[in-house]
């Protein structure tokens, strides 16, 4: 072995913490993809909004910043939440709607070609505005939590991380338990399993979908937030994310908003547990290797359901 | 499909564009930016119609197109580093790379279907990135070659590299106009439509969606290598990157997916446009630009949600009266010969099920069946809802695999056989919610059904005529597939299943929803296809039309087979109104049947 | 602006009606008759944004304080107009950027940029058929391998940059404490100019030339999600010191926190880095001064002695905490284009181009921007050039290297 005990393990928890971001990202995208049947570009894009919420809620004068190193950062990526909930929203409302759900099912295969252009267009917008906003210097949530670490033996664990860690497996449960347990929650997942039907049965499609759409882009803002405390971010850093979030949602499968986060924990432990025997350099081609070799295994992804041939 | 005339219309108008590009490129653009701005509009318009020829006509969307654009790129620059391989042969190569990498990767993943195939082929160009940056090919340039330049593509008046893109993009818009005036782009049609219809039909899906795939592919990377040509310098994030992807996509949904000139509108709008921001607010406000593009086609697309160029046609055929009358109405198929027919030998087995099961999950769909259909009859198979009726002739006709048991047909084993590969044996089916192909017209429905049997396209047609003649719709060749009525769908279908000359017809539940007006035809066709010695199973839940009809039931409850006979044998057996009426009825033996 | 007509209706043409927006720009340019055009191309929308800026604060300050110091002296005061482009994310929009400059502004006499060296490499096939003198910090060494004649490297190129920041760097250390390191880590990424090092370091023998042995060696793809694996192996190798490669902030900011997450910062393990990432002011805001102290890191240009007016110049005018490498290749540049049209006396892009190849300057405003002499060779890099180096000093990435231009002493970190 070409590794020791030590740095196995020390690798595996790197893989769970980064992961668990990871996870809690995919399970916002994975709402909206299972829900609404779209793929949104700019998902990354909401990330980066998150990440930005959270860094003006804390920097200088910021209205969290009494909150101090420690507090404030969490509850800023929480406050990030319903700041990007509202822009979604709105968007949601005055643009979306108009190339998703049931108004455009209508017109044939319409619907699915309009939706990618809004959400292109969504994306450059966001990371351009993002520019002239934001402006280009990279920036980052400061706080002493993310160069600090508990130690469990040999292995550390930085505390940032350990902190979204807990942060983002919380919220899956909490999601998890609000799609399977509350009636709205219910209603979304009938909106999403059969538009038709969910008519049928009173549910409003496109008000589940415009709920189904901001909580996505709000969870994933939150995800965002959580990772401005150890990383560095521009207004561009939304794509760098977008892809493992996608492989994180086609692993996982349709169907099962936790195969989201399952498949984005995965995706979090192959990347730094390939270090382990790869050369570094092909990390992200690991995922892309166990990506595929999973589609080409399991074509429903690991939780999804099998749909029929016929 | 277009006719011969469209199509020659098509040829001209391409013609006329590549001469407008001509006069816009020699004549009125003076400076060299223009012609290199002009170039890339171009260039992409070719990739786009690369994109689209597998995407737009099948459907299967692809958000990988840079991998095959990036391989074409480095083909060349590779080629010309390290083997002082010249454009001008290194390009024609890249053909071959692209349709290499098409089949490699439609293998696994065509498996996908939807937003997961998508999804997938995203992976590809982005693995791809990793991979060269990882072999240390950061950033290659192409040697400047000041001896022989013209033998390396390496000209001094841009309007070359004008001349070359839009060769490549005559080129490409000759492919895309060939593929949709054959065969092959009506395969990919029905199959983007309801591809379960196309292979039931005999199209081989498989083999058609990996063509495209590789043609498609072929041309993204001959374009890619002409790009690393133009540009000079190959990273691999400025060719295997997501830009170029999404570049190849929006172009084409912005102009009209699925249409010639879709991606072409896309190119000359959009990226003078993107250039054209660059170029004015990008220095000035940086960032305005991709604010302002954002916008621009969020707008555009919601004006016009399909694309540009169907929202014109729309409007222009909209306002366009009618005066055009279809203009080439079958002139009753008089022509065209009595089928050729083997004769009908009847009594031999022509159908032979043995020991059929399937389960899904915990449910045991089908359990050993046990079925032999001599030649030439009509024979019905009832059984409530839930039997697993619709689930035999899945596993009949190649949809499902069963887990145990064989099938044999007309002496072969089919058993495991993909759809088309059924239905090319002789075996049509029609499916009990009709599965047809919206967006085409009724002839064009019946004309993939032909292909298996038709020789030349043309054939075809004839064919697909006929039969609609066979059906009594004949007059309504024309119409668009998704404004029938359920009647004429029922028909549609029948016709498209009987098109190839099937020996065995296999009709799920073709009598549902159907009034009583209705019934009367659609029963006369399936009469007249015993006549012809077709041998037809018809599926249905009520008993009542089947006893009519048919010469022969097989009663069919949860999974298994329980009765079988002449239909006023079976309409009395005691297990048969039981697993109908409940176990009360059964008792009372006697049942009054007509 | 002669061209504005044309170009307007063309591009609307093009873009189907879409852009009136030229209409706009019209009046912009400088009405004077008297003024020499040059041009900027950089990266001013996009992931490097921030470097583009910087590079245009500089060339800004420079163009006015030129100007408005009398302007181009030979030319009877002509004063110097600046053209900036937007290079872009991507190649094929530098590339358009240089085509359209050149097509827009066929005056133009010169010009620098894009920042990025693929970028540079693009824009130079432009600009060299064109015949107009380029100058560029880029490193890469293919920029000025092609034979190209006309494009001027102001930064020491990639492979020279290799071979002397370890032999410097072990001086410095020997200098210090009388022990010359054995071991060393090295985790780079796998961008151009880190590639282009490491493949010196690892293929060229330069390791074996100073008498290193790479206990780490890790090269990594951008953008790092996590340095634990990364700093993990250097926590286990434990190399006397380590050397960092990397391109961009982010990366860096995640391999120093880990450091000190690892007890392997602040001194433990002495860093070495190359580039001028690792002297940015956002570095310092995000990490905050005390995981920097000590960290040496050699780079193209930094501030040096004598340039303290212009430091406190720019840091007034911009808010900027320091000056780095971008804004003084920015203004530097343009200082260079000056002179080359004082010399060559004429507003003419080959007669610039044949003044640049002839210059030799050691004073004046375009020698005081650079380390060394500003002479090129016939392949257009700078001869005689020192390598710098800067150290974090409380908060503050100040030359220590060459000694006769340094702001401050250098030291090596030990515990």
């Amino acid at each position: 072995m070409p590794f020791s005990e030590v740095d196995f393990l020390q690798a595996l928890a790197a893989g769970i913490l980064v992961g668990s971001a990871y996870a809690l990202m995919c399970i916002g995208l994975g709402i909206i993809f299972g829900s609404m049947n779209v793929i949104n570009f700019a998902q990354g894009d909401f990330l980066m909004l998150g990440m930005y919420a959270a860094f003006y809620l804390t920097a200088g004068y910021g209205v969290l910043a009494f909150l101090g190193p420690y507090a404030g950062p969490i509850a800023a990526a929480f406050l990030a939440g319903p700041v990007v909930f509202a822009l979604g929203w709105v968007l949601h409302r005055f643009i979306v709607s108009r190339v998703t759900g049931a108004g455009a099912a209508q017109t044939v295969g319409a619907g699915a070609y309009g939706q990618i252009i809004v959400t292109l267009g969504i994306s450059l917008i966001l990371q351009n505005g993002g520019l002239i906003l934001f402006g280009s210097t990279p920036v980052g949530v400061r706080t002493p939590l993310s160069r600090q670490s508990w130690e469990i033996g040999d292995i550390l664990l930085n505390q940032a991380r350990v902190v979204s860690f807990l942060v983002a497996v919380t919220l899956a449960a909490g999601m998890y338990l609000f799609l399977s347990h509350t009636r709205l929650g219910k209603g979304l997942r009938a909106a999403a399993d059969n538009p038709q039907a969910a008519i049928y049965m009173g549910i409003e499609v496109d008000r589940a979908h415009r709920l189904a759409w901001s909580i996505g882009v709000g969870i994933t803002a939150i995800a965002g937030g959580l990772v401005a405390t150890f990383q560095t971010f521009q207004p561009y850093v939304g794509f760098d994310f977008v892809i493992v979030m996608y492989a994180g949602v086609v692993l996982g499968g349709l169907g099962s908003n936790f195969g989201a986060f399952w498949g984005g924990l995965l995706i979090g432990i192959v990347q730094q547990m390939s270090t382990l025997v790869l050369p570094y350099q092909l990390q992200n081609t690991a995922i892309f290797v166990v990506f595929l070799l999973i589609i080409f295994l399991r074509p429903q992804g690991i939780f999804g359901r099998l749909s029929e041939r016929a | 499909m277009r006719t011969r005339a469209e199509a020659n219309r098509q040829r001209w108008a391409i013609l006329g564009v590549a001469a407008a590009v001509l006069v816009l490129s020699f004549v009125l653009l003076k400076s060299a930016y223009y012609q290199l701005v002009l170039t890339q509009v171009l260039l992409w318009a070719v990739l786009s119609l690369a994109w689209n020829i597998l995407c737009g006509y099948s459907g299967y969307f692809s958000f990988g197109h840079a991998g095959f654009w990036g391989l074409g790129a480095y083909t060349v620059a590779l080629g010309m580093m390290y083997f002082d391989l010249s454009p001008w042969i290194s390009i024609p190569f890249c053909a071959l790379v692209g349709a290499a990498a098409g089949a490699i990767i439609g293998y696994p993943t065509f498996r996908l279907r939807g937003h997961y195939f998508a999804l997938a082929m995203l992976a590809y160009p982005l693995a791809t990135l990793y991979v060269f940056q990882w072999l240390g090919y950061q950033e290659l340039t192409l040697p400047m070659k000041r001896e022989a330049p013209l033998l390396y593509m390496q000209f001094e008046d841009p309007r070359g590299y004008v001349v070359l893109a839009l060769g490549l993009l005559v080129v490409a818009l000759l492919i895309s106009l060939k593929v949709e005036n054959s065969r092959f782009g009506m395969s990919l049609m029905a199959i983007k439509q309801n591809e379960p219809a196309a292979e039931a039909a005999g199209i081989n899906t498989w083999r058609w969606k990996m063509l495209a795939l590789m043609l498609s592919g072929a041309l993204a990377a001959v374009a890619g290598g002409l790009y690393a040509v133009i540009l000079l310098v190959v990273t691999p994030e400025t060719v295997f990157g997501m830009l170029v992807s999404a570049q190849a996509l929006i172009l084409a949904l912005f102009g009209g997916v699925g249409s010639l000139w879709g991606p072409v509108i896309g190119a000359v709008v959009l990226v003078p446009l993107a250039e054209g921001l660059n170029a004015e607010l990008g220095d000035v406000l940086p960032g305005i630009q991709g604010v302002v593009y954002g916008v621009a086609i969020i707008a555009i697309i919601l004006l016009a949600p399909e694309g540009v160029y169907w929202r014109v046609l729309d409007r222009f055929s909209k306002r366009a009266p009618a005066a055009e009358p279809p203009s080439q109405m079958p002139a009753r198929a008089t022509n065209i010969a009595p089928l050729p027919r083997a004769p009908v030998s009847t009594g031999a087995d022509l159908l032979v099920l043995r020991d059929i099961g399937i389960s899904f999950g915990g449910l045991r769909a089908l359990d050993g069946i046990d079925l032999t259909l001599p030649e030439g009859g009509l024979y019905g198979i009832i059984g409530p809802n839930g039997a697993g009726k619709t689930t035999l002739f899945n596993v009949i006709n190649g949809f499902l695999a069963s887990d145990s048991g064989a099938i044999t047909f007309a002496g072969e084993a089919i058993t495991g056989l993909r759809p088309n590969q059924v239905c090319r044996r002789g075996v049509g089916r029609t499916f009990q919610v009709v599965r047809a192909f919206p967006r085409m017209s009724v002839l064009e429905n019946v004309i993939v059904g032909a292909f298996i049997r038709a020789p030349t396209d043309a054939v075809a047609r004839d064919m697909a005529l006929a039969a609609l003649d066979r059906v009594g719709l004949v007059d309504q060749a024309e119409k668009i597939a998704g404004g029938l009525t359920t009647r004429e769908l029922r028909l549609m279908e029948l016709a498209r299943a009987l098109v190839p000359h099937p020996r065995l017809m296999l009709l799920d539940e073709t009598l549902a929803g159907l009034g009583h007006d209705d019934l009367g035809g659609i029963l006369g066709v399936i009469r007249q296809l015993r006549a012809e010695g077709i041998t037809v199973l018809i599926i249905e839940h009520t008993m009542h039309a089947m006893v009519q009809l048919v010469d022969h039931f097989t009663v069919l409850d949860h999974g298994r087979l329980i009765a079988t006979g002449r239909p006023q044998d079976v309409v009395r057996d005691s297990r048969v109104i039981e697993a109908y009426l409940g176990k009360k009825w059964s008792d009372r033996v006697a049942v009054p049947a007509k | 602006m002669q061209n504005s007509p044309t170009r307007r209706s063309v591009t609307a043409g093009l873009a189907l009606g879409a852009i009136s927006l030229p209409a706009l720009r019209v009046g912009t340019a400088s009405a004077q008759a008297k003024s020499v055009k040059i041009a900027m191309i950089a990266p001013l929308s996009g992931p490097w944004a921030r470097q583009g800026q910087l590079l245009r604060q500089g060339a800004d300050m420079a163009v006015e304080e030129f100007n408005s110091q009398g302007g181009i002296k030979s030319l009877g005061g002509a004063k110097l107009e600046i053209i900036y482009a937007d290079a872009g994310d991507n190649t094929e929009k530098a590339k358009n950027a240089a085509q359209r400059l050149l097509s827009d502004h066929p005056d133009l006499v010169g010009g620098s940029g894009a920042w990025l060296s693929s970028f540079t490499l693009a824009v130079t096939e432009v600009t060299e058929r064109a015949q107009l003198p380029w100058l560029t910090l880029s490193y890469s060494d293919a920029i000025t391998n092609r034979g190209f004649k006309f494009v001027f490297q102001t930064s020491p190129t990639a492979e020279w940059q290799a071979a002397e920041t370890l032999p410097t760097a072990l001086k410095l250390a020997e200098h210090a404490t009388g022990k010359r390191p054995k071991t060393i880590g090295v985790i780079q990424d796998n961008t151009a100019s880190p590639v282009s090092f490491g493949k010196h370091l690892r293929e060229g023998g330069g390791l074996e030339k100073v008498g290193l042995k790479a206990t780490v060696d890790q090269i990594f793809t951008p953008p790092l999600s996590d340095a634990t694996p990364l700093v993990d192996k250097l926590r286990s190798a434990k190399p006397d010191f380590l050397l960092l490669l990397t391109s961009a902030m982010p990366d860096c900011k995640l391999v120093l926190e880990k450091l000190d997450e690892f007890k392997l910062a602040k001194g433990k393990m002495p860093l070495v880095g190359n580039g001028a990432p690792f002297g940015s002011p956002e570095l310092l805001n995000t990490i905050g001064p005390e995981l920097l102290e000590g960290m040496l890191f050699s780079v193209a240009n930094w501030p040096l002695k004598g340039q303290e007016e212009f430091i406190e110049r720019f840091k007034k005018r911009t808010g900027e905490p320091f000056a780095t490498q971008d804004a003084l290749c920015g203004y530097g540049d343009v200082a260079i284009l000056k002179e080359a049209l004082e010399a060559a006396g004429a507003a003419d892009k080959l007669k610039v181009a044949e003044a640049i190849r002839q210059m030799n300057l050691t004073t004046g405003p375009a020698a005081q921007f650079f380390p060394g002499p500003i002479k090129f060779d016939e392949k257009g890099r700078r001869q005689d050039v020192p390598m710098i180096f800067a150290q974090w000093q409380k908060g503050v990435p100040l030359t220590v290297f060459p000694e006769d231009r340094a702001l401050a002493k250098p030291f090596w970190p030990s515990v």
